[in-house]
């Protein structure tokens, strides 16, 4: 191993061109750049967000008609440090404290810090009712 | 070899193009099975953001080592390694973030965490799929290089410790592996693990490991222990950290513990086995 080293160190001297080729310097900056930031933005992330567990709140982003039914789209948010699994999402059409109609949507994963889209189906048109919406629990993944 | 042929891999611009060439495509073969895995898309996010980190971190001396050992093009210094690690995380990082791309796994309105946890969690697979392009899809004819690992009894460790942590790491993310350690009995575990030792022994005689030429003088309990029993110890251990890594293994019994370290243990040690094989 030495010697090969120094083999080489020789006739690098030789023939003067003891630059390593130009795209290796770019490939291995680039690399060193990728692994630095991956690692920088992980370890920032693990640092910032908290350990406690998810805090996921649902909004009605839209209704929309969709066939003889109606479509009303929500997004879930989740504040909290956890990612929660198979999160459950109940929407309730209500007439004063009567749930006219219910339903559910299951997600996957509401990854922590993040949005995820889904939507719910009613027969009724969501916007002449009260639509409540409940997050109704979730599972570690 | 002259040594103008041994320099021209890493300082001529051509060469090294077509070693780049040929370690994406090695990230790509090597990476797909997990590319292709929900699990490892979920792990990307979800799993502990230091965990994945310190794994990220354990991925460059991994690469380093087989470099030294076998890397996409001819190294002859510890700088060249370096050179050529860094490069196979580049090729293997850009690699999976295209992959997962247009996979629609990553999407550019996900948060800059959740992208840089799946692809990062991807590129460890394939940056040492990228390293080990050379031997599996190169020429073959270092002789040097085969006679330097020979030599020497750490770099085969080293080298079962890679094939462990890279056929390992294949299933590890798997929901299967707890599964399959559930359904055991404790008898199954105990079959399970000399199995393992068993085929890991056969392959140290088979596929020539270091030492291997002196085995007669040695004899069979030399041998045995020094690479069959260390080997599968290298495969054990590689097993319980990449269960750690995954965190596979919060709230497990101590012997649901021990039988999924097993489990996990079996192909772990069969790419300790099979190490010379692939790198």
């Amino acid at each position: 191993m030495a010697d090969i080293r120094e083999n080489d160190i020789t006739s690098r001297d030789e023939d003067g061109s003891a630059s390593v080729s130009r795209l290796a310097w770019i490939s291995s900056g680039l690399g060193l750049l990728l692994f630095l930031g991956s690692v920088g933005v992980l370890g920032y992330e693990g640092i910032t967000r908290g350990s406690g567990p998810p805090a996921i709140t649902a909004v009605v982003e839209e209704v929309v008609p969709a066939g003889p039914r109606w479509l009303a789209h929500i997004r879930l948010t989740n504040d909290g440090g956890k990612t929660g699994a198979k999160v459950q999402v109940e929407g309730q059409l209500m007439a004063g404290d009567e749930a006219l109609e219910t339903s559910v949507a299951e997600f996957d994963y509401v990854p922590a810090g993040s949005e995820q889209k889904g939507g719910l189906f009613f027969d009724r048109d969501p916007r002449a009712h009260a639509l409540r919406l409940r997050v109704l629990g979730y599972v570690e993944p | 070899m002259d040594i103008t042929r041994q320099r021209s891999f890493l300082h001529d611009e051509a060469q090294f193009a077509r070693a780049l060439a040929r370690a994406s495509a090695g990230a790509i073969i090597f990476a797909l099975p997990l590319l292709m895995t929900m699990e490892m898309w979920e792990l990307g996010f979800y799993m502990d953001r230091f965990r994945l980190a310190l794994f990220i971190l354990v991925t460059l001396p991994v690469l380093f080592g087989l470099s030294y050992f076998a890397g996409f093009e001819e190294t002859f210094c510890w700088q060249d390694d370096l050179i050529d690690a860094l490069s196979a995380f580049a090729v293997g990082f850009l690699m999976s973030a295209a992959l997962l791309t247009v996979f629609a796994i990553v999407r550019l309105d996900q948060p800059l965490p959740e992208i840089i946890g799946k692809i990062a969690l991807q590129s460890v697979p394939a940056s040492i799929g990228a390293m080990l392009a050379r031997k599996q899809l190169g020429q073959q004819d270092d002789a040097d290089r085969e006679r330097r690992i020979r030599s020497s009894y750490p770099g085969e460790l080293f080298l079962m410790g890679a094939g462990a942590l890279f056929v390992g790491f294949n299933v590890a993310p798997t929901e299967e592996m707890i599964l399959i350690s559930y359904k055991m009995s404790p008898w199954h575990a105990v079959a399970l693990a000399v199995l393992s030792l068993g085929l890991l022994h056969v392959f140290v005689y088979t596929v020539g490991f270091a030492g291997q030429e002196s085995a007669g003088d040695d004899g069979f309990l030399s041998v045995f222990l020094r690479f069959s029993v260390a080997g599968y110890g290298i495969a054990l251990l590689i097993s319980l950290y990449l269960l750690w890594t995954f965190e596979r293994i919060a709230g497990l019994s101590m012997m649901e513990l021990v039988t999924a370290t097993v489990v996990l243990g079996f192909p772990s040690a069969l790419g300790a086995a099979t190490a010379r094989l692939i790198v």
